[in-house]
């Protein structure tokens, strides 16, 4: 899994602490997931397409 | 308050608390190492009580369940393998000491054990397991 968060924060000009505060996690979390070290659940990444205006899919890439 | 000071609070509480019992090591006192343990404990209760920054999230909690299932698994390994040393050795020796230690050991193990299935069977539960068939 894939993801688009640190380009869409830099678009926004918004801080990964910004964004964690935003959707209720650990700025951390952030980190983790813009690295893909971790992959969100389906509720978090929908709290981040959220922020950003944009669809899960348009942030977040499934690859096998 | 922020992350960065929360975790300074965190490591001076801890400071606090390792240097009391230390010292109530020294001086043989139970009481004042449980006194510096309890204030500790309740000072940081208040503290994560008054902050408004997020300590614990998903990531976390994923986290803190693989630690825990790696723990008792170790620990439970650990315990049952050092019962049967014990157990025997406690036989080939003729000491009733190691042998009693081996049982009390073994049955350590075996309420670790049953304690995990149970709780694991009411987490599970609360998560939606069921035993219907499915439609």
């Amino acid at each position: 899994m894939t993801n688009k968060i640190k380009v869409y924060r830099a678009m926004r000009n918004m801080t990964q602490e910004e964004l964690a505060n935003k959707v209720d996690v650990t700025r951390q979390t952030i980190i983790a997931i813009e690295k893909n070290k971790y992959v969100p659940s389906l509720g978090l990444a929908f709290k981040i397409a959220r922020i950003f205006g944009e669809t899960i899919e348009n942030i977040f890439h499934y690859e096998k | 308050m922020n992350y960065q000071q929360f975790k300074r609070i965190k490591i001076l509480t801890t400071s606090f608390v390792s240097a009391t019992v230390a010292v109530a090591v020294v001086y043989n006192n139970i009481i004042l190492a449980l006194a510096g343990v309890i204030i500790g404990m309740i000072f940081l209760f208040f503290v994560r009580k008054k902050t408004k920054i997020i300590l614990v999230d998903e990531r976390v909690q994923n986290i803190a369940g693989q630690a825990a299932r790696l723990t008792y698994v170790i620990l439970t390994m650990t315990i049952a393998f050092l019962s049967l040393i014990f157990l025997g050795s406690g036989r080939r020796m003729n000491n009733i000491n190691y042998e009693t230690l081996g049982v009390i050991l073994s049955y350590t193990t075996l309420f670790s054990i049953a304690l995990y299935s149970l709780s694991y069977k009411y987490i599970s539960k609360k998560y939606g397991e069921t035993d219907d068939e499915q439609d």
